[in-house]
């Protein structure tokens, strides 16, 4: 266990990957956005995408965190189930710390009237229907997701080469395709809009976490015979 | 006493080749040992298994008595920086020095302070932007600092310049006399490491051709010297691992050490003796290992 809480420490020692990096790319998105609002003519309410800006970081330091720090904690003879759960646990909190930023970039945004241009990058409706909370839950889900799919990604390149990782992702593109097809086929297309619809952001943001955790769980028993 | 590391019949198989074809191994310990070998005998492959870095095709491992594999009683007592290791992204020598000290329990961090001072190790740039020598350095100073029961260091010196490098055996020296442990340091820089190591071991071709005490393998061949018919005349019958001529003069090292009275007799011949170095005896074994092994391959070849 504290072998374990080593392992989150040894995550965060340089507190530029999961604090300060984090806050700058979100800090320049809400300014770029900011401006560009400032510049869109018209009085009615502005969304846009610049939120996700550090989800997609989270993405690289999942690659990281398997390519770079997995080698440096097998020199310090750390095991890889503690490294895979302190690490899992490191996402986590980095995950929840960037959801509550979003949190509060939503609260400044309803508290300012949009920033005083009526522009929203984190108060996107959809999002905030089931209220903070399942707006919390729907960042948290993607900024977790996003780690695990990195470093899954990466474990699978490390282990069986980039040939694997092609396939696997073909793979997984010729399921989405073929339920595509199957939707399409039986006339399903109004229903799954229907079920989306009552499903709710929160609602798809909990499958989204139950995809997390199985995710979660291939990648850990791919991790467990990788070599640094 | 059980041994601290037993290996017996291992192997590792890539694809087509064998990084380590069937390899028998027990060190008993406190000492400081030289894995000796050519670039690609084996000798990281082997480091990496005993350290569960990477996996065994077949054979059993134990260290301290256990497989080390997910194993943090083991680990734990365990050292292994890998030549070229990778460090996290964007880290400074710092951070991994830090790190060290979560994760080492013997960590001293005074002597880790000492040793940047003596290497110069430059803490305000990253690591990635270190030179070669530079982050070698900072896998020696993990090495020696965290004091592990069990440590290994794989080609330590690449790239350190030669007052480095001998910070580094003047150190490892030292520390192991104050902390007796068990070290395993690969080398092909034979010669600089010969009067560190008390235990050798050569490697080649994913097979172990020595294993023995350093002064015993001292003893284990000779070179003599002098007129070429009288040298041969001597060496016939005997296993020569090497021949040399200059003009009238021969030089024949063979195997196997001399009694007093042999020694009597070659002198009084008019012949010279002259010790054969480690790293001579570790390159003529090695030669012959290989010459045995392409002569097989041929023989299977015309089968």
């Amino acid at each position: 266990m504290r072998r374990t809480l080593n392992v989150i420490r040894l995550q965060l020692i340089n507190r530029q990957t999961f604090v300060w990096v984090p806050l700058i790319i979100l800090g320049s998105a809400t300014v770029l956005s900011v401006l560009i609002y400032a510049m869109i003519p018209g009085d009615g309410p502005k969304y846009g995408g610049g939120g996700q800006a550090p989800l997609w970081y989270f993405f690289a330091i999942g690659i990281s965190a398997m390519t770079l720090t997995f080698p440096f904690s097998q020199a310090m003879s750390i095991t890889r189930r503690d490294f895979f759960v302190g690490t899992m646990l490191t996402a986590i909190l980095g995950s929840a710390f960037l959801a509550a930023l979003f949190l509060l970039g939503g609260g400044i945004e309803v508290a300012t009237n949009g920033y005083g241009v009526n522009g929203y990058m984190f108060y996107l409706p959809w999002l905030w229907e089931a209220g903070p909370l399942g707006a919390f839950v729907v960042y948290f889900t993607l900024a977790l997701f996003l780690f695990v799919l990195g470093f899954t990604g990466a474990t699978i390149y490390k282990s069986w080469g980039p040939t694997a990782v092609t396939i696997v992702g073909v793979g997984l593109s010729l399921v989405l395709v073929g339920l595509v097809f199957l939707v399409t086929r039986l006339e399903l297309w109004v229903q799954v809009g229907l079920t989306m619809g009552d499903l709710g952001a929160l609602g798809l943001a909990l499958w989204g976490l139950a995809i997390v955790v199985l995710l979660g769980a291939v990648s850990f028993f791919a991790f467990r015979r990788a070599t640094p | 006493m059980t041994a601290v590391i037993e290996v017996q019949n291992l192997t590792k198989r890539y694809k087509d080749t064998r990084a380590l074809d069937n390899i028998s191994l027990s060190l008993e310990g406190g000492a400081i040992y030289g894995l000796l070998g050519r670039n690609g005998a084996g000798k990281t492959t082997l480091m990496s298994i005993l350290t569960a870095q990477n996996f065994e095709s077949s054979g059993t491992v134990r260290v301290f008595g256990e497989h080390p594999y997910e194993n943090s009683r083991v680990l734990n007592r365990v050292c292994f920086v890998r030549e070229g290791q990778k460090y996290p992204d964007d880290a400074y020598p710092r951070h991994a020095f830090a790190a060290a000290r979560l994760f080492f329990e013997n960590w001293d961090q005074d002597l880790a302070d000492e040793l940047i001072a003596e290497f110069q190790l430059p803490m305000k740039q990253t690591i990635k932007k270190l030179s070669r020598g530079q982050l070698s350095a900072v896998g020696v100073i993990i090495g020696l600092a965290s004091r592990a029961d069990l440590t290994f260091f794989d080609e330590p010196y690449l790239g350190l310049d030669a007052v480095a490098r001998q910070i580094f055996y003047d150190r490892l020296l030292a520390d192991y006399a104050e902390h007796p442990r068990t070290i395993v340091l690969s080398s092909h820089l034979i010669d600089e490491v010969s009067n560190l190591i008390e235990k050798v071991i050569v490697i080649d071709s994913g097979r172990i051709i020595l294993n023995e005490d350093t002064d015993a393998v001292r003893d284990r061949a000779v070179t003599v010297v002098g007129d070429a018919e009288a040298v041969d005349a001597w060496a016939s019958g005997r296993e020569i691992l090497h021949r040399e001529t200059l003009g009238r003069v021969a030089s024949v090292t063979v195997l196997g050490a001399l009694s007093a009275a042999e020694r009597a007799e070659v002198t009084a011949s008019g012949l010279d003796l002259t010790p054969v170095s480690l790293q001579q005896l570790v390159v003529r074994l090695t030669q012959k290992a290989e010459a045995a092994d392409r002569a097989s391959t041929a023989k299977e070849g015309v089968l």
